[in-house]
């Protein structure tokens, strides 16, 4: 598909508004309008490294897992680093919309929506990785409890067993959150589209109206999904960290892991809503909805949670010191200053030390510092996975046994797919649905309308 | 039978008119908001959602399917892994409680949908695009004779406009 001209795109863009519409359905509806040249070039080249990850996928699929860096004892690489670190992002869409939505934090409201959608499909990539993980994906169902002839069934108690029901979990609910969500949003799009859209928006509406009826409903399903939507949040990565913690390899074997892991998983999360929507509210100009207030709340998150992070870091030391156990000495010690010395010190920094710097007023509302270091905390809570799974497995009991695992570019080729695989999606949703949750604005603009002095 | 259709710009009055005409005698109405609030909401529907039932119902299916589910298989096959039981609660707890918010989730979607009437495929004659701009409609039915009554109410609580509806 060509991009049209510039001419075009600009009269495409800012329609005659439509009588009594309202400013904010304008706004963020306006998102949705139109393609640059620039956003034709950033899905090319998304859908290029989709491209090319696929093409790796498929030669490992030919070729065997061999292609990939795997040498023993390391048998658990880049790819379930990446799952995890994939699991991890979705973290912050259902903290956003559940526990922040319990709590009444009404900032929420500008980044929910953005953060629900990043939820889905970070799920989604990171459920590719189980597909490339396991090898041979045409015996992938075998994980499913499935009825069969052979009348064998799966191993409950095994934590992988408990990750694959946790993680189908979390993307269902996921899915359901997002969607539920979107329906009064999708009858405000039906409403202001003629053509396709408004067939695909009417669908997807369901025929909303905002009777009392439709509101009661929601807002009672939107209440209790959030209610379970907190535990799960919370028992999702406490399960994925228990396939490590489960095990009796030294530096995995620990019972910080769960809240460890959840607190990393809110803080990368919380980091890449920020690296998606500081470009997206430049570029559509939503510096009215997503404000410097919204993204310093954010900055305190990160702060926060990177607290959290860095006290498992420290304690985890403390830990392997005071337990005594060689094992687990040796194993902290050849993290910190053995073959992965590069990696544990991208992680300590990027985690744990540069976060402080939003102590300061000033920096939490520089929009260029916090776009370029939740980067870089993207970047750390990936190598913190790295470190942990990689290092885990080289440096186990016996030292006779021990292995150094370096990462091989087929293994990089399906890292950047991957990436490219979210971008693509969150592009593309960029396009189809309102990247705001518009009723949930209004609501409170309507407060504001009605009660200029007080309040919110 | 006529239909008025009251466009109003506060969901307080909302609340009030809705409240007024119900004490008038006319039960017939309905209202359209553009973001959810409870006084309006409230106003027509006292009881809290159905929604809530099937919440329960769903999270009671999933904590028994996983249980039952886990035991079931673990004794159809059995396989005795590290010296534990077949029927392993504390693992097994794990399975039940994703299943749980899984079934909970699930049944709270299709509680939506039936509780809210969704899907419907025809739009009320009443409903306008103003509705999810940031108008409040109050539709209501009454007899001819009637719509200046109506019509009187809903402009001395602070309806914008009032329309009659065809149908």
């Amino acid at each position: 598909m060509t991009p049209p001209p510039a001419a075009s795109v600009a009269a495409m863009i800012r329609p005659a508004p439509i009588p009594d519409d309202s400013k904010i359905n304008q706004d963020i509806l306006y998102v949705m309008k139109g393609t640059s040249p620039g956003y034709w070039l950033l899905l090319s080249i998304a859908l290029t490294f989709v491209g090319i990850g696929a093409a790796v996928w498929l030669w490992q699929i030919y070729e065997g897992l061999g292609i990939a860096g795997y040498i023993h004892p390391v048998f658990w690489g880049v790819y379930i680093v990446t799952f995890v670190f994939w699991i991890g992002i979705a973290h912050a869409g259902t903290l956003i919309s559940a526990i922040l939505y319990l709590f009444r934090a009404k900032w929420r409201n500008a980044i929910n929506r953005s953060a629900e959608a990043m939820t889905v499909f970070a799920v989604m990539t990171a459920g590719l990785f189980l597909g490339i993980h396991v090898g041979r994906i045409w015996k992938a169902y075998f994980i499913l409890p499935y009825p069969n002839q052979r009348g064998l069934w799966v191993n409950f108690k095994s934590p992988l067993l408990w990750d694959t029901v946790a993680v189908s979990t979390y993307a269902t609910i996921s899915i359901v959150f997002l969607y539920v969500g979107l329906i009064p949003d999708l009858a405000i799009a039906r409403d202001r589209h003629s053509g396709w859209r408004r067939v695909l928006y009417g669908i997807l509406a369901l025929g909303w109206q905002g009777t009392s009826r439709n509101w009661k409903s929601h807002t009672r399903s939107v209440l209790h999904l959030s209610g379970l939507a907190t535990p799960l949040v919370l028992s999702v990565h406490s399960v994925v960290s228990w396939d490590f913690a489960m095990t009796l390899v030294p530096g995995w074997h620990s019972t910080i892991f769960g809240p460890y892991f959840v607190a990393g998983a809110i803080f990368s999360g919380f980091a890449m809503v920020l690296t998606l929507m500081i470009p997206v509210r430049r570029i559509y100009g939503l510096e009215n909805y997503i404000t410097d207030y919204h993204l310093d709340n954010m900055a305190r998150f990160l702060l926060f949670t990177s607290i959290i992070v860095g006290y498992a870091y420290v304690f985890e030391y403390f830990i392997a010191w005071y337990s005594g156990v060689e094992h687990e000495q040796t194993s902290f010690w050849m993290r910190t200053f053995g073959a992965y010395w590069v990696s544990t010190w991208i992680m300590i920094v990027c985690n744990a030390i540069l976060p402080q710097l939003l102590w300061f007023k000033r920096l939490r509302t520089n929009v260029p510092f916090l776009f370029v270091l939740s980067v870089l905390i993207n970047i750390g809570m990936w190598f913190e996975r790295y470190v942990i799974i990689v290092e885990g497995l080289s440096t186990e009991h016996d030292p006779s046994a021990w292995g150094v695992y370096t990462v091989s570019w087929p293994e990089i080729g399906i890292l950047a797919g991957s990436f490219a695989f979210f971008v693509t999606l969150f592009l593309i949703f960029l396009k189809l649905f309102p990247i705001i949750a518009i009723a949930e604005i209004k609501e409170l603009a309507i407060h504001a309308k009605l009660h200029p002095e007080g309040g919110h | 039978m006529a239909q008025l259709v009251g466009v109003f710009e506060d969901p307080g009055k909302v609340a009030e008119v809705v409240g007024h005409l119900r004490g008038r005698g006319f039960e017939d109405l309905e209202t359209y908001s553009p973001a959810p609030f409870a006084e309006v909401d409230d106003a027509v529907l006292e009881k809290p959602s159905r929604v809530r039932i099937f919440t329960l119902i769903g999270g009671l299916l999933g904590v028994v399917a996983g249980y039952a589910m886990t035991i079931w298989m673990a004794n159809d096959w059995q396989i005795m892994l590290g010296g534990k039981p077949y029927s392993s609660i504390p693992p097994y707890t794990i399975i039940a409680f994703e299943l749980t918010i899984l079934f909970g989730g699930l049944l709270t979607a299709l509680g939506l949908f039936i509780v809210g009437r969704l899907p419907r495929f025809t739009r009320d004659a009443a409903y306008s695009a103003r509705f999810s701009a940031e108008d409040f409609g109050v539709a209501v039915r009454c007899a001819e004779r009637d719509v200046a009554e109506v019509d009187g109410l809903m402009r001395a609580h602070g309806a914008v406009e009032v329309n009659l509806v065809a149908g």
